[in-house]
């Protein structure tokens, strides 16, 4: 019965081609390694938050007034909702952090470089609109942190100059976070930001496709050419193994890894990512002590702290986001084993250690 | 033959354990999705006797849906579902002809529900209603 309706569908628009070509036919690098399903983790996080949060958007009603009231019913009142927002909360935190392992793998593997700048600025405009969604979705609940942690976030675009002041007013639709900064938080959280990472996503995944998967620079060298930047070449690799079932079953077996870290912190530490702010409504003439933002705007936050300039601690950051994002045009010698790059290794340690020292020095501040 | 066993077996360990996870993902989001009306209780509702002079008609929510409390003239008292039993529109009380009016299609009803004319196929559904020391109880 199935092979009928696959014989049917495959006359109308060849089936069997598609699958030959783009699944059993598309080879990958023999010595390919288990980081290169990061990105498949990550469409299957991406899939899950839109579906929790269209779930969600059937009860959450965004209005001051009521979007507090409307989350505690989600949480306690229907029947399941707690799971369903709870996924959707944790998952938001996941969805960066698996962003930050995936971006890791690519720096380290120097899978960034030529010819896959594109991939790269594709995937460093991802993390930063991810992380525009997550700091929008923050707000949403309407809670003391929510309402307080954007304040704080928002207040930070003040010490920009001469604009700084009226770009914050214009964030917020108004001189303090409030009923105006929620419409619009809203309206980027479940429209336009999500458009633009769908569509990102589609040229990543475009881009990908076009240059083919890079080799791991680790073990033997494959036989085939390096790329010469001359003419377009696709990096095809004769004699590697199939996507499916080989790479397909990694990708499963890394997607099942993730569900079961994923569906541990839901069920077995449910408010690691809410302080006890979280639970109480936003008032607006009652701020709280030690606001902090998200685990990961922490280094950010402690970064704005060190500098006695807040203009200063602005333009560090700045400048450490526009460097990463222009890596690959800066770092272009085609050596991409992590050992034979001393100086990019002693870089990217320092810097992952001091991420994570402000991010520790950040929390407990 | 034995690596066959083994293969259909581990196949259908499989189906089994994707059948399993695949239920426990729809069914929370089924009950999430599940209408609220349909679990709420019919509880009882209390109107006091003065709230329906005769020949007039109260609306009100009942179980989750449209009902109806209706007087009549002759002092006749009846709790009626106000769901048309035609496409579901709410029937309208037409306090001068005494009867149930359904404005989508023109069905009529008395006042007790049965079908004058128009095209309901069946009569509106009767609510348990009554009286005890002043007091209308419906449900």
């Amino acid at each position: 019965m199935l092979k009928r309706l696959y014989d049917w569908i495959d006359l109308r628009i060849g089936a069997r081609e598609i699958v030959q070509k783009e699944l059993t036919g598309y080879l990958l690098p023999r010595k390919i390694n288990e980081w290169y399903s990061l990105g498949s983790v990550l469409l299957v996080i991406f899939a899950l938050q839109v579906a929790t949060g269209i779930l969600l958007m059937i009860y959450y009603v965004p209005d001051a007034e009521r979007a507090f009231k409307s989350i505690t019913f989600i949480m306690n009142e229907l029947p399941y909702g707690w799971l369903i927002r709870l996924c959707h909360a944790v998952g938001s935190n996941m969805m960066v952090a698996v962003l930050m392992l995936h971006m890791l793998s690519t720096l380290i593997m120097g899978s960034y470089k030529s010819p896959r700048e594109l991939n790269w600025l594709t995937g460093f405009l991802l993390f930063t609109l991810v992380q525009g969604i997550s700091l929008t979705g923050y707000l949403a609940p309407w809670s003391q942190l929510s309402f307080w942690a954007t304040t704080v976030a928002t207040n930070s675009a003040s010490a920009i100059p001469a604009i700084g002041p009226y770009l914050v007013e214009f964030l917020r639709g108004g001189k303090l976070v409030g009923p105006p900064t929620l419409g619009r938080f809203f309206a980027l959280h479940v429209a336009l930001l999500p458009i633009a990472i769908a569509a990102l996503i589609g040229a990543h995944l475009f881009l990908l496709k076009r240059t083919g998967i890079s080799t791991p620079p680790f073990g033997d060298p494959e036989t085939n050419k390096p790329w010469q930047p001359k003419s377009y070449s696709y990096q095809s690799h004769p004699g590697g193994i199939p996507f499916f079932p080989n790479y397909a079953l990694q990708d499963l077996t890394s997607i099942c890894i993730y569900f079961a870290i994923f569906l541990a912190l839901v069920f077995f530490a449910p408010n690691l990512f809410f302080t006890p702010d979280a639970f109480v409504p936003a008032d607006p003439f009652q701020t709280p002590a030690h606001i902090k933002p998200e685990w990961y705007f922490l280094a950010n936050y402690q970064t704005l702290k060190i500098f006695p300039s807040e203009l200063l601690g602005l333009f560090v950051q700045a400048a450490a986001m526009t460097f990463l994002a222009l890596l690959p045009f800066i770092d272009r010698s085609p050596e991409r084993h992590p050992l034979k790059r001393p100086l990019f290794l002693a870089c990217a340690v320092g810097g992952i250690l001091l991420w994570i020292g402000l991010t520790v020095w950040g929390h407990f501040s | 033959m034995e690596n066959d066993g083994r293969r259909k077996f581990l196949g259908v360990c499989l189906a089994g354990a994707t059948t399993a996870a695949a239920v426990a993902a729809v069914y929370p989001v089924f009950r999430y999705l599940a209408p609220r009306s349909s679990r709420l209780g019919e509880g009882k509702l209390v109107f006091a006797a003065g709230d329906i002079p005769e020949g007039e008609a109260k609306f009100f929510e009942y179980a989750g849906s449209a009902a109806v409390l209706v007087r009549t003239r002759t002092g006749e008292l009846a709790a009626l579902s106000a769901v048309c039993t035609h496409l579901g529109c709410i029937v309208q009380w037409e306090k001068d002809k005494q009867d149930f009016l359904c404005p989508c299609h023109a069905g009529h009803y008395s006042p007790d529900g049965a079908v004058l004319s128009g095209p309901p196929p069946r009569p509106l559904a009767k609510i348990p209603v009554t009286v005890a020391e002043g007091k209308i109880i419906v449900g």
